[in-house]
């Protein structure tokens, strides 16, 4: 598929977090200001894209030819937890302080639904390797901006006079739901 | 035996995953389109919960501290696969709807989160009954969501039409600006009754 | 430390083969009654199904390399008989890249015309609401009665579904690569 149609759809169409769901948890969690949604939008970006490009190759290089489809979801979560814990050593080595400002959210993006369903999507649809890899960077982009967009209007939130039960959670998912609905305006586009 | 009530009683309502401690919500809002999905992903994901806590429990001396979020995915990864063969066997039609969230289960945070928090520091049957209570309470979270979703979107419950033929739905409700606006809403619900239940005992 | 680590996955590797032994022949079995109940519905009248395998090397078809490459090594032709022994048609499965993945079409011809009877959306990971519109009646109508002399392409005798042009497409590919290739197989024994 062209590959450009491919992250525009991973992008904006059909967007992670508001039309699939994938990764709400985070999406949920760092969207508070919008300096932390983008250094947790990037780093979970740089995650999947390498993800995306090792769990593709397990899967055409040992698990198809072994025969072992049923490893999959084992082999692919093993990795991404690998993966995260090398991000969070070199973030740690290289700059302390976003080390402490992401704080418990660095771990937690071995969870992030949205990095281990990408990489079932992507063999799911028999993607090529280039193909995987530019999914994952609009599957990246897309989640960040999603958190990027939340966070902004999250900080707007703390002037609003809110009723007491729904502070919090409720007026974010309420928000979500009004950002989903913004979303499902590209459906048209190509 | 008191206590083991308490910790099947604490998933269900006052520590409810989804609308309370809020974990493990990418499933709530992807499957319940309809009430029965709900119970389905619940369903599954309890399995998974009650197995891989147990076993964590029983092996909690033997896994080394530092293996064990490795040890814990690999178990709970090992239920997953189960789970999904099983489905795809024996209820070809629910696994074909709930589709990629099914291995998603081993990345749900409750699963994860109750193995690490839960079952690794406690005995074999209070895990089992802090698993049960935990999917349990997560399970009738989906389905309230999901019957909301059905009635409302599909003017149906548990696949039983109710409305008359070509009578207006709002469509919205069963597509994903409807999950997100039905769970805001149902969580404002659940804190006013907390709310209430905070002040009757006050 | 490592050793522990290996135990667990040795043994959870095991029970996972065994559990997959068991249950991946029902799954098959599963996979092939969905298949021949939709045959029945894109080949009225049928009452039996009769499977033939028909592989490129066997036929000389033109193009053996072709399918070998595409990984197709036997194709799967679903004959339709009727209760007198009379052969109604014969089905296939179309594969096509749509937006959200693959679609898959089983489409049903005629024995005696090689024109087209019916056209099923098998499944398909299509925008709900837009892409998913190819599962309407008014769009699969359009390739009843198509042979292997018509272009089936959109823009051509297929009219797409308006904001959903690759989900159109995607079918449209599938309808007719596969007509091209099963016609061949098939006649190609006589």
């Amino acid at each position: 598929m062209n590959l450009f149609l491919l992250f525009l759809s991973a992008f904006l169409v059909n967007n992670f977090v508001l039309v699939r769901f994938l990764g709400i948890c985070p999406f949920m969690g760092v969207s508070k200001d919008v300096d932390s949604a983008f250094g947790m939008g990037v780093a979970t970006t740089f995650v999947m894209v390498v993800a995306a490009a090792v769990t593709w190759l397990i899967e055409t290089f040992i698990l198809q030819p072994l025969g072992l489809p049923f490893l999959q979801t084992m082999a692919f979560i093993l990795v991404i937890a690998a993966l995260v814990q090398l991000v969070e050593m070199f973030i740690h080595k290289t700059s302390p302080t976003l080390y402490k400002a992401m704080g418990i959210f660095l771990p937690l993006i071995t969870t992030n639904c949205a990095i281990l369903g990408l990489a079932i999507m992507a063999v799911q649809n028999a993607y090529t390797f280039i193909e995987s890899v530019v999914f994952a960077l609009g599957a990246g982009a897309g989640f960040t901006l999603a958190l990027v967009l939340m966070a902004g209007i999250r900080e707007e939130l703390r002037f609003a006079d809110i009723p007491e039960p729904l502070l919090g959670a409720p007026i974010a998912f309420i928000c979500a739901g009004l950002l989903s609905l913004a979303f499902s305006g590209f459906a048209g586009l190509i | 035996m008191a206590r083991l009530w308490k910790n099947f009683v604490n998933g269900l309502w006052n520590e409810n995953p989804t609308f309370r401690i809020m974990i493990g919500l990418c499933p709530v809002l992807a499957v319940t389109t309809k009430a029965i999905n709900g119970i389905g992903m619940g369903l599954a994901t309890t399995f998974v919960l009650v197995c891989s806590s147990a076993l964590v429990s029983l092996l909690r001396k033997v896994i080394p501290d530092k293996v064990r979020i490795p040890a814990y995915i690999i178990v709970i990864a090992t239920f997953v696969t189960i789970v999904d063969l099983f489905m795809n066997a024996y209820l070809p039609d629910l696994h074909q709807v709930l589709g990629l969230f099914i291995p998603l289960i081993v990345v749900n945070c409750i699963v994860l989160g109750r193995a690490e928090a839960f079952a690794s520091k406690n005995s074999l049957v209070s895990s089992v009954f802090d698993g049960l209570g935990m999917g349990l309470g997560f399970t009738w979270a989906l389905t309230v969501l999901g019957a909301v979703r059905e009635i409302l979107g599909s003017g149906s419950l548990f696949d039983k039409q109710f409305l008359a033929e070509g009578a207006t739905t709002i469509g919205v409700m069963s597509l994903p600006p409807g999950a997100f606006i039905t769970l805001g809403i149902l969580m404002a619900f659940m804190n006013m009754i907390a709310a209430r239940q905070k002040k009757r005992a006050s | 430390m490592v050793v522990v680590l290996s135990v667990i996955a040795m043994v959870s590797a095991a029970v996972l083969s065994v559990v997959y032994s068991k249950t991946s022949v029902i799954i098959e079995e599963n996979a092939a009654r969905a298949l021949e109940s939709s045959v029945l519905e894109v080949l009225p009248g049928t009452s039996t199904v009769n499977i033939i395998r028909r592989s490129p090397d066997e036929l000389g078809v033109d193009d053996p390399q072709e399918m070998r490459e595409k990984g197709q090594e036997t194709t799967l032709i679903y004959q339709g008989v009727d209760e007198q022994g009379k052969i109604i048609g014969y089905a296939f499965v179309g594969e096509g890249n749509g937006y959200g993945g693959v679609v898959r079409v089983l489409v049903g011809v005629d024995e005696a015309t090689d024109q087209i009877l019916n056209v099923k959306v098998l499944n398909h990971a299509e925008t709900p609401g837009l892409g998913s519109r190819i599962e309407e009646e008014g769009f699969r109508s359009q390739f009843v009665g198509k042979t292997v002399q018509d272009p089936i392409a959109v823009n051509q005798d297929i009219d797409s579904i308006s904001g959903a042009t690759i989900s159109s497409r995607a079918v449209a590919d599938a309808v007719r690569q596969g007509l091209r290739d099963t016609v061949e197989l098939y006649r190609g024994g006589e």
